[in-house]
């Protein structure tokens, strides 16, 4: 329960570090997890020392101090000695016992009155109602030996490439290339996701173009003051302490006078974009975009990449007249129809079908979905697969969040049609459709949760070789995006010239008045065709492939 | 929900179905409600950015609980998706003083869309454990139900989450008052 932290910050005088000369954040970098080490001890620990206000100003001592603090071992492994799963298939140089260097550069963290043990590398906690302690282990077990054997792979691939560095976190990446996206796709080095986000997203250059900018929008944020201002504010304080309450660097501990860094950290992030992007303020989802961002980055990074994530990844998703969110649901609800058509008829009546009439009256699974895209799956899939999620989004932009969903969706459909039977062996009948409606959901709205093993649906669905998903990429999504968008447009303004008007307030609002010829009048009889792969020529790309692979060598 | 087997049931064992909306503003206890009824456990929860839906079976009656979260801004995204819906709860922070207004504003915007018109309306005061916190004589008369609701059936109860008060009585309110209504 969040109840008693939620009023006591509301008013803007909390913004003591802007108000006075510079401004605080410039020089104390956010507790960042992985590439943490000492920073991030040291904030951690200057939030429990009773001096942490005068510390704080003085961040350029870093690790100076790290007695007392114990050592967590970052993936929490013995040994890694027996079973290389991956490593029998493929290449043997994998050295036995790699988890010392890992261990190496893994996290500190402070022993505070919290049993460290139940929070993960990142501060999230291990298990909960979907996870049980066991499952967790299980599963850690055998990931982290995983996560292991990619870092040394990792390490490999910037030595070669000329980019090794004495210096832990790698600050160049090699050229993009299909092995680099394999890697990619296969796990970023936890501690180099921060750095490997901001250069695939092209951070940098963002910000390059714009220096001094951030800093500018919260003196701006502070000196106007006005009404929208104000209200975005408002909105912001209420979910700040419910981002992440269960995540270690979002609470407030019991020696702490002052809340958290890291929310005052997002506070200020989402504040300078709510002024940065007046379209956009705030909507709900970015505190958890935000916030996960801020494991990683930095506030100012932080900043850039959310701008990066809401114009480029999901451009219009989180525009107050929701308009991206639907063309997003449309495209989903097309590659669903393509990919998945079991599971559409499941969820679409043949007549809404037939017509486009489901991409302006999208399904109700969409109520579900659409949460999906809005916070990237945070919050929606446990936290290593959210970040496996994440890894491919900078790489391959936002067609990857479509695959994701294309496969989680699969799953559940799996998982319906055992429901489905169990359903028939114990009722003995067919379930009304209230009741598979209602089952629908709430597959939909656990399985996600389940997903503990990112492999679970990376190599065995997104990326196994003869799946058809494989040729779903971005120009394809783009070429769909518009497509939707046409048809959306249409539609509008035939209700529009009917004097129909779907909407009072935008595109955003459904109107469920409109019969199908309606909709067949106002849309073309254009039938979005997706590029299908005829099999010789997906045959031909892997020998193409092979025979490139061969050459190298 | 005109659905001809399930009015068979109803006819022959008085078992019913009904779709119930749980509405409020953010951090009002929606979601805490809804695992505490179907659960009865506490979860620690983050803002519902889409929905939660559960349902709760109690004495004959089926109730598929839709906790619906979000901004007020998010709210274009689900609002048509709820025409059959039987009763809705509007959960109030009984504490917030501050935003008892905002409460009720969102209420009556609710309340006056066209899908809303049948709904029974059972308004949860919530948070009276929390000291400070207005009764729900106070709520009532704060949010002018009675001038203001002519044709709805609607009533308010006291309720704490936490430890679960209040949350059976307001279900057994919604089916002693939903007979009529449900299944036309």
């Amino acid at each position: 329960m969040s109840r008693n932290s939620t009023t006591d910050h509301f008013v803007s005088a909390e913004f003591g570090p802007i108000n006075g000369g510079r401004p605080v954040y410039l020089t104390s970098k956010s507790p960042s997890v992985p590439n943490l080490n000492e920073t991030f001890t040291e904030d951690f620990k200057k939030r429990l020392s009773p001096e942490r206000a005068q510390s704080q100003l003085n961040t350029t001592s870093v690790a100076e101090e790290s007695t007392n603090v114990s050592l967590i071992d970052l993936y929490g492994g013995e040994e890694d000695d027996d079973e290389e799963l991956e490593q029998a298939a493929r290449n043997s140089d994998v050295p036995r016992s790699s988890t010392n260097s890992a261990s190496a550069d893994s996290p500190r963290r402070p022993s505070v009155g919290k049993d460290l043990s139940e929070y993960d590398r990142y501060g999230f906690k291990k298990h909960n109602a979907h996870v049980s302690q066991e499952e967790y282990h299980e599963w850690w077990d055998e990931y982290s030996r995983y996560c292991i054997r990619r870092k040394r792979k990792w390490q490999d691939l910037l030595e070669k490439s000329g980019l090794g560095s004495d210096n832990d976190v790698p600050d160049r990446f090699p050229p993009r290339s299909e092995k680099l996206k394999r890697y990619v796709r296969k796990g970023i080095p936890a501690e180099w996701r921060g750095q490997a986000w901001w250069h695939f997203a092209r951070g940098q250059e963002k910000l390059n173009k714009n220096k001094g900018l951030y800093d500018q929008l919260l003196t701006n944020f502070n000196e106007r003051n006005d009404k929208s201002s104000g209200r975005d504010l408002e909105v912001i304080e209420r979910d700040l302490h419910r981002t992440f309450p269960e995540n270690i660097h979002f609470q407030r501990q019991p020696t702490d006078n002052e809340e958290p860094l890291m929310i005052q950290s997002l506070r200020r992030v989402l504040l300078a974009f709510s002024v940065y992007n007046p379209k956009i303020g705030y909507c709900q989802s970015m505190n958890f975009l935000a916030g996960l961002l801020l494991l990683f980055l930095d506030e100012e990074k932080t900043f850039w990449m959310l701008v990066i994530i809401t114009s480029r990844y999901l451009p219009g998703v989180h525009n107050v007249n929701l308009e991206g969110v639907n063309v997003d649901q449309g495209v989903l609800m097309l590659c669903v129809k393509e990919y998945l058509p079991e599971f559409w008829h499941r969820i679409v009546s043949k007549q809404q079908s037939r017509n486009n009439e489901f991409l302006y009256k999208l399904p109700p699974i969409t109520l579900c979905t659409a949460s999906w895209f809005m916070s990237c799956f945070v919050g929606i899939v446990p936290i290593e697969t959210t970040l496996r999620i994440w890894d491919c989004l900078f790489y391959e932009e936002s067609h990857i969040l479509f695959k994701v969903s294309l496969s989680i969706l699969r799953i559940c459909e799996q998982e319906l049609g055992i429901a489905r039977q169990n359903h028939r062996v114990l009722r003995n009948k067919a379930p009304s459709k209230d009741d598979e409606d209602i089952e629908i959901f709430q597959v939909l709205q656990t399985v996600p949760k389940k997903l503990l093993d990112p492999q679970n649906i990376f190599d065995r669905i997104i990326f196994k070789r003869r799946i058809s998903l494989n040729n779903l990429n971005q120009e394809e999504i783009d070429r769909c995006r518009k497509y939707v968008t046409s048809q959306r447009l249409k539609l509008k303004n035939y209700a529009d010239i009917m004097g129909n008007r779907p909407s009072a307030t935008g595109g955003a609002k459904r109107d469920l008045t409109m019969g199908p010829e309606f909709v067949e009048n106002a849309l073309s009889s254009e039938v979005y065709g997706f590029r299908r792969s005829l099999t010789a020529a997906h045959w031909n790309n892997s020998i193409k492939e092979k025979v490139r692979q061969i050459r190298r060598k | 929900m005109g659905n001809s087997i399930s009015k068979v049931m109803v006819k022959m064992f008085g078992y019913r179905e009904m779709k119930i909306l749980m509405l409020g503003l953010d951090n009002a206890g929606k979601t805490t409600i809804l695992y505490k009824l179907k659960l009865n456990k506490i979860k620690t929860s983050a803002p519902t950015v889409g929905f939660n839906v559960e349902t709760v079976s109690f004495r004959n009656v089926k109730f598929n609980m839709w906790d619906v979260g979000g901004q007020d801004r998010l709210r274009p995204l689900w609002r048509h998706y709820f025409p059959a819906t039987t009763a809705l709860i509007f959960v109030v922070d009984s504490q917030d003083m501050k935003r008892l207004n905002e409460a009720k504003e969102e209420l009556y915007s609710i309340i006056s869309d066209k899908e809303m018109e049948d709904v029974v309306l059972l308004v949860l005061a919530n948070k009276q454990d929390l000291k400070d916190a207005m009764n729900p004589q106070e709520v009532s008369d704060y949010l002018e139900l009675k001038d203001h609701l002519n044709n709805q059936l609607w009533c308010v109860i006291g309720s704490n989450a936490l430890t679960g008060q209040g949350l059976v009585e307001g279900l057994s309110w919604i089916t002693n008052n939903t007979k009529a209504k449900d299944k036309k």
